[in-house]
């Protein structure tokens, strides 16, 4: 089989452009048609360090990215060596001190100084691939302007490479036909799915990696007239949130574990008093701090088991961008018809990452509108409580309505899970099955691409309420694989409470690192 | 004169100054011609929270110190709503301080409604931030070691723009006159009602 995916790495210290080069490679590639999926690395911090920035590309179906590199650029000594893992012996790796030696102290100096190298390299990418060159100068002219230096950094990359790489060139095959696909991170493709679902107030506090749904719809909260605060915490976001609810706002507040964690006293709140706020929740590697920019599905339990006492809440999470989109718009919908809490469950390798689709700007999604009564309206006053309370809000204690109650949110449950995305089954007529929720999705129906789709796949994309019918998808197979980016495999521990359940092998991953589809393979071989 | 009352009996106690204010709220919102639909009315937890039920007018009863963000939730999803805080000086200065402050800051156009009487009464008498230093309460039984919050002068530094004022909770008029005044002004607007707790609030230091 000739190789039909490509995989660019570009690697060097925070603040030399790493995310923004590769960003403006990703574009030239879907600007010629390719599919791609990229991911990035950065520590937390402002300057120095080590960032990296990865995007695979191919003229066919693609659902994650590789871990294996084809060309690799250390932007600064010393920031290849680390990477040699990720290294064939047809791996391009260039730089001052790489294998293939690429003088950008040099040549630096005659564009300006080291911060157009990045750009720099991109000359050499358009030379060893083959691209268009004059598709290159126009992003590269839409993104800085046309008198950008980064337009002479380029042609500079590229002239250099034509006379020193022209033994290594790549060859593509090119797509047949260029699209329309434009590139989304996840948190880009949540907020267009927000704004689809008629999402009109946000509040959030900042926290990687869910900063970037709170950056995108505050810069375009004129434009489709949603109000946004960013206020003093993420209690007041989640307060803010109910209250606008209340009011008859479609609102949602984003933020990541340690955010979450304070806003759990509203999710409850929210469950009491039956306002529909939806929760975008975006994990990163806890405890505590943790691991702030990296990721990780170790919150399934908390956002299961959120917030104190026992009420009705719903847990949705998008496996890839796509997802993230429509779970914005459907979350927002759930929330409204249900009037109870829904938290999307996303992660920094869905949130943060890049995917290439069909335009978002434009697409819409059926909305379905509470039906509470709104402030403003003569004749329907009422109280919405933190209290147990009777049909018009009032607190109650006695034993009668607090059993009812219990028995309403009881039939409540039942309703809601005829309402939930459906569990999405991959069938390849095997009788094994991988299982999974979150992020994985991505990166196993890459790893089923690569091993001829030797297995079936079931993607769990509510993961609360669980559907005990379930259990009869689960029942045809001889073997179950569930693979999670966890240490504790908490699905299976979820799924356990519900139903018998044994699979066969349990694949974990928890250094905040995503899978890749190479070591998926490897790791599902050993069961051929 | 509006009715907005739900007609469940308050469970104050006897000779509670919070009997004023409910009363004050009702006139005050009559006297301003609020249609009942556009009032809405957001409430902390506490003894002052419990006039939750009192009331029959939109309301939320939120949680301990969060009055204020879920009143600028409703305030900012609908402007044209009047939109009222109410709570005590444990959820509005104690558990709820910070969000006080970004309201000021903000000078966020709702009205807030402290009834101060010095301590955790619901909980059975415990020190709040407008405690006196060296108070004797059953969280402080060796005196309170901590200097009161001054609400009017906090305000006034963090913002001087927003209408703050610190009044006697025991006197009708006072009250209703105002919180006409203060749903009139435009931006942030708290009132603070000094109270006396009638069952724990005896034997605070004058």
């Amino acid at each position: 089989m000739s190789q039909d995916v490509f995989t660019v790495k570009i690697a060097g210290p925070a603040g030399s452009g790493i995310k923004s080069s590769g960003l403006l490679l990703s574009h030239i590639l879907v600007a010629h048609g390719f599919n791609i999926r990229d991911y990035s690395e950065y520590p937390s911090l402002i300057r120095g360090g080590h960032n990296t920035y990865q995007v695979s590309f191919s003229a066919n179906e693609l659902f994650a990215p590789h871990y294996d590199i084809d060309v690799f650029f250390s932007l600064l000594p010393q920031h290849w060596s680390q990477h040699t893992s990720e290294f064939n012996q047809s791996t391009l790796v260039f730089g001052d001190d790489a294998p293939v030696v690429l003088p950008l102290k040099d040549l630096a100096q005659q564009i300006g100084g080291h911060l157009y190298v990045n750009t720099l390299c991109l000359g050499v990418i358009a030379y060893i691939f083959s691209l268009n060159q004059d598709t290159c100068h126009q992003i590269i002219t839409q993104t800085f302007g046309s008198d950008t230096p980064n337009l002479k950094a380029f042609d500079l990359g590229f002239d250099y490479a034509s006379k020193n790489y022209a033994q290594s060139k790549i060859t593509l095959i090119f797509p047949q036909k260029i699209t329309n696909d434009k590139i989304y991170e996840g948190n880009e493709a949540y907020s267009w799915g927000f704004i689809a679902g008629g999402g009109n107030f946000y509040a959030a506090y900042p926290m990687t990696p869910s900063s970037g749904a709170m950056h995108f719809l505050a810069g375009v909260q004129e434009k489709y007239k949603i109000t946004f605060i960013h206020p003093e915490d993420e209690i007041a976001a989640a307060s803010l949130c109910a209250g606008a609810v209340f009011a008859g706002a479609r609102a949602a507040t984003g933020t990541s574990g340690g955010g979450f964690a304070l806003m759990c006293e509203t999710v409850s709140l929210c469950g009491a008093a039956n306002l529909g706020v939806v929760f975008y929740l975006v994990s990163r590697p806890g405890p505590a701090t943790g691991l702030p920019t990296w990721t990780s599905q170790g919150d399934l339990l908390f956002a299961v088991n959120s917030g104190h006492g026992e009420f009705n809440k719903i847990v949705i999470a998008p496996g890839d961008q796509a997802e993230s989109f429509e779970f914005g718009a459907e979350s927002l919908n759930l929330a409204a018809k249900f009037n109870i809490p829904v938290i999307v469950l996303s992660d920094k390798f869905v949130a943060e990452s890049s995917a290439s689709l069909s335009d978002l700007s434009t697409k819409k999604a059926d909305i379905i509108i509470s039906q509470q009564p709104l402030p403003g309206t003569p004749g329907q006053e009422y109280l919405a409580n933190s209290y147990e309370h009777d049909a018009a809000g009032y607190a109650v204690e006695d034993i009668d309505t607090i059993n009812k109650n219990a028995a309403v949110r009881q039939q409540q449950r039942q309703q809601i899970i005829k309402s939930l995305p459906s569990p999405k089954l991959l069938n390849n007529n095997s009788s094994n099955l991988i299982m999974s929720w979150g992020s994985t999705k991505s990166t196993i129906l890459e790893t089923l691409k690569l091993l001829e789709n030797k297995y079936d796949y079931l993607q769990l994309t509510t993961l609360w309420p669980i559907d005990a019918e379930i259990k009869t998808i689960l029942s045809k197979y001889q073997k179950i694989f569930v693979i999670e980016n966890n240490a504790t495999a908490q699905l299976v521990t979820l799924l356990k409470s519900q139903f018998d359940f044994n699979p066969v092998k349990i694949i974990l991953k928890s250094d905040g690192r995503p899978f890749f589809p190479e070591e998926l393979v490897k790791e599902l071989k050993q069961y051929d | 004169m509006i009715n907005l009352k739900s007609g469940i009996t308050p469970t104050w106690c006897p000779g509670c100054n919070n009997f004023l204010l409910f009363a004050g709220i009702q006139q005050a919102i009559d006297q301003l011609g609020i249609a009942k639909e556009n009032v809405v009315l957001v409430f902390d937890i506490g003894c002052i929270g419990n006039m939750a039920d009192f009331f029959n007018t939109y309301s939320v009863h939120s949680l301990h110190g969060r009055c204020i963000p879920t009143a600028l939730g409703v305030k900012l999803a609908n402007p044209k709503l009047t939109v009222i805080a109410i709570g005590g000086d444990g959820g509005v200065y104690g558990e709820g301080m910070g969000h006080l402050i970004a309201a000021a800051r903000a000078d966020a156009p709702i009205t807030v409604v402290v009834s101060d009487n010095h301590l955790y009464s619901l909980t059975t008498g415990q020190t709040s931030p407008t405690t006196p230093k060296g108070s004797k309460t059953k969280s402080t039984p060796l005196g309170s070691i901590s200097v009161p919050i001054n609400p009017v002068s906090l305000l006034h530094t963090i913002n001087p723009d927003v209408m703050v004022d610190s009044i006697d909770g025991r006197d009708p008029q006072l009250i209703t006159a105002k919180l006409v005044e203060a749903l009139k002004h435009p931006g942030f607007s708290l009132l603070d009602l000094q109270q006396i707790c009638v069952t724990f609030g005896k034997e605070l230091s004058a």
